[in-house]
């Protein structure tokens, strides 16, 4: 109590060197609450916008991409099965036009897979894996819609060896006029599966999950949605089908995201491809796993690509990302810096309290304080020292916080997944399935900026002021120790 | 009856200068003993000496039997807090905290509980005739009250020596008398010893023995009667 009051005292009595080292710890730890809260509230808006991949920060997508490229063997890796396969799912889908008539109309659809498939048996392979959680299959197709009328001079349409459409919109196809060109992506999903997968629950806008897999329900993207003028209630057509729509999602950025969504065992019949996925989704036990687990799947599916929403992260790009990493980077040193001249300032100052204090700590000590009571002394005093400028600098820092959520910026964050997809260019004819969908998945997003303050940064932040503190007051109690008590008999001051 | 200090052929140098030169002097217990001389005669040298602040360069410095030279730094701490009191010429209160506040912090490595520690802090003010002035911070306080709280605080271990060094040097000579009619109480009534540095005659007369230093030597050694 004694020693409290002293501490106090001492405190009030420099006042003004008092508030400044507190000043100075407080800004420095307003810079850290403010820096850090940006850098949370900028992991908060990736979160957000990675959702569901980086939901729980433990989910991984399966998929076998095409890999054609210069460099690798291409078609000769796979076996001869696999080749036979691939041409059927990417095949050219021939519209045939030999067999008809100039003016006479037709339409011609055709599912094809923007991977290799696989067997779904692999799903139970998977997620009997050690460190996976659960493991969903699922396919995703292009459907491709040829029609029109055949126009009188057949020698420039064939309809599939000119380039792509853009986007998943119809139209735009440079053929001839009279021949309309659709595509539309879908993805077959399991039913029973409402977390894991190509959609998941939570990303409904409106309506419901499926309620049945028998009936033909579908899920539409919002966009297309939109696009096609279609509600909750309203019918579309898939292959011919009649489908109802029971809900409306809206997929985050970088998820695949497909315009319908259908059950996964009535787009397998429909495409023919029973028993067969593209996708497989899978949830790691835990984040550290995700590594481990990624490299265990590899070997249990050949040629399998595994995107971890860690690799999706790093194919955000945009103003988000900038920020990102501006403060990942700039912020730690502009952290380092505030507190380290923080910490310097009030070791300074508390060296010359120490030194113009030379007689009264000469007198404790004369009248019989022990070493470590002036050093609690000094220690002390700093740490009172660090805690009021860590309250302050609190405040100062929420202030701030508060300034940026309020006035912060609309980050946009775009993923841009051909910085990684190997399927592209150059596939020969029936290929532009895999540049559709990564032109249908080059979307961006934009994020509000919400500077996030924890509890624990609060705590955090408080207890680097009293350690800031606590090391101005360990140089200045070193001096202090150092005094001998015979000071206190010197006669001048 | 061992003396209180026994000092045997005691040399302190600090570089080349000697301040205090091949010294011997014993004080018994209850005497009331004056250090006079001029400056850098070597006193304070020697009251650092007896005070346990510092060790001689050669010579022994016995208290109570112990070479304070053998002792390591805290034992000194122990001698300083329970058996030594000391009072400055500054005063050398800390200016913070009030009279009483001065008296506990010389209480506080005691650990005494608080209510305890507040009695002796009282009991402190009244011996030095200050029960009224214990919630004033030392600027509010004169000088000669100053001096008293000083003395209090010196005292509130009792000390079995009690040092001062020019306790009177500050004051007028109105409140330098009272400090030394004090110190003269503390040595009658209660036996207190007691080894004050001045430079002030009429202080040192009051004394019952005068010890006379020049060159860091003792020149005279001279017991008064007492009136």
């Amino acid at each position: 109590m004694v020693y409290l009051s002293y501490m106090f005292s001492e405190l009030r009595r420099r006042r003004g060197r008092t508030a400044l080292t507190a000043l100075g710890l407080a800004v420095g730890i307003a810079l850290v609450i403010a820096v850090s809260s940006l850098s949370a509230g900028l992991d908060q808006a990736q979160a957000k916008v990675l959702k569901p991949l980086t939901g729980v920060g433990t989910d991984m997508s399966v998929t076998r991409p095409i890999q054609v490229s210069s460099t690798s063997k291409g078609f000769q890796s796979l076996t001869p099965a696999e080749r036979a396969q691939l041409r059927k799912e990417t095949g050219p889908g021939q519209v045939g036009f030999g067999n008809l008539k100039a003016g006479q109309k037709f339409t011609r659809t055709s599912f094809q897979s923007t991977e290799l498939t696989f067997a779904s048996s692999k799903t139970t392979a998977v997620s009997k894996l050690d460190g996976v959680a659960s493991a969903v299959g699922g396919l995703t197709l292009n459907l491709t819609t040829v029609s029109g009328t055949v126009p009188k001079q057949t020698s420039t349409g064939t309809g599939t060896t000119t380039g792509p459409p853009s986007g998943s919109s119809s139209g735009g196809f440079n053929g001839p006029r009279s021949i309309d060109f659709a595509s539309v992506s879908v993805s077959g999903v399991d039913p029973s599966s409402t977390s894991l997968g190509a959609i998941t629950s939570d990303e409904l806008q409106s309506g419901t999950w499926f309620t049945s897999t028998t009936a033909r329900q579908a899920i539409l993207n919002v966009n297309y949605a939109t696009q096609k003028n279609k509600q909750v209630g309203d019918t579309i057509k898939l292959d011919g089908k009649t489908y109802t729509v029971v809900g409306i999602a809206k997929t985050p950025v970088g998820g695949s995201s497909s315009d319908l969504y259908v059950d996964l065992a009535q787009l397998q019949k429909l495409a023919g491809d029973t028993g067969q996925i593209n996708t497989l989704y899978v949830r790691a036990t835990s984040a550290s796993g995700v590594t481990t687990v990624s490299k265990e799947i590899a070997k249990t599916i050949p040629n399998a690509s595994v995107t971890t929403a860690k690799s999706l992260a790093s194919q955000i790009t945009g103003t988000l990302s900038t920020a990102k990493s501006l403060t990942s980077k700039l912020g730690f040193v502009l952290e380092a810096v505030a507190l380290l001249s923080a910490v310097m300032v009030a070791s300074l100052l508390t060296l010359t309290s120490v030194s113009k204090r030379f007689r009264e700590l000469g007198t404790l000590k004369a009248l019989g304080w022990p070493q470590r009571a002036i050093v609690r002394q000094i220690a002390g005093e700093s740490l009172l020292q660090g805690l009021l400028g860590g309250i302050a600098g609190v405040v100062l820092g929420l202030l701030a916080a508060g300034l940026i959520t309020e006035f912060g910026p609309t980050l946009k964050a775009t993923f841009d997944p051909s910085s990684s997809q190997t399927a592209g260019q150059g596939g020969g004819p029936g290929f532009f399935g895999a540049q559709q969908q990564a032109a249908s998945t080059a979307a961006s997003e934009t994020v509000k900026l919400v500077a996030h303050v924890s509890p624990a940064l609060i705590v955090g932040a408080v207890a680097l002021a009293i350690l800031a503190g606590l090391a101005s007051g360990a140089v200045g109690a070193l001096r202090a120790a150092r005094l001998r008590p015979a000071d206190a008999l010197r006669h001048i001051d | 009856m061992i003396p209180v200090y026994e000092l045997c052929n005691v040399t302190k140098r600090y570089g080349d200068v000697v301040a205090v030169d091949e010294l011997d002097l014993t004080i018994e217990a209850g005497e009331f003993t004056a250090i006079v001389g001029p400056s850098g005669s070597g006193k304070t040298t020697l009251l650092q000496l007896l005070g346990a602040l510092d060790r001689p360069t050669s010579g022994e410095v016995l208290f109570e039997g112990d070479d304070l030279a053998r002792l390591g730094e805290a034992a000194l701490t122990r001698l300083r807090a329970n058996a030594i009191g000391f009072v400055f010429q500054q005063f050398n209160l800390i200016p913070t905290v009030t009279a009483a506040e001065n008296i506990a912090l010389a209480l506080a490595p005691r650990g005494l509980p608080r209510e305890e520690r507040r009695e002796r802090v009282a009991e402190l003010l009244a011996t030095v005739g200050l029960e009224k002035r214990g919630h004033h911070v030392p600027s509010k306080l004169s000088g000669g009250e100053q001096q008293r709280v000083a003395i209090a605080r010196a005292l509130a271990n009792e000390p079995r020596v009690l040092l001062a060094d020019e306790p009177t040097g500050n004051l007028d000579t109105r409140n330098g008398d009272e400090i030394v009619a004090l110190l003269q109480l503390l040595a009658e009534d209660r036996g207190q010893t007691v080894v004050l540095i001045t430079h002030d005659p009429t202080v040192a007369r009051r004394a019952f023995r005068v010890v006379r230093m020049q060159d860091g030597q003792i020149v005279e050694d001279e017991a008064l009667s007492r009136a």
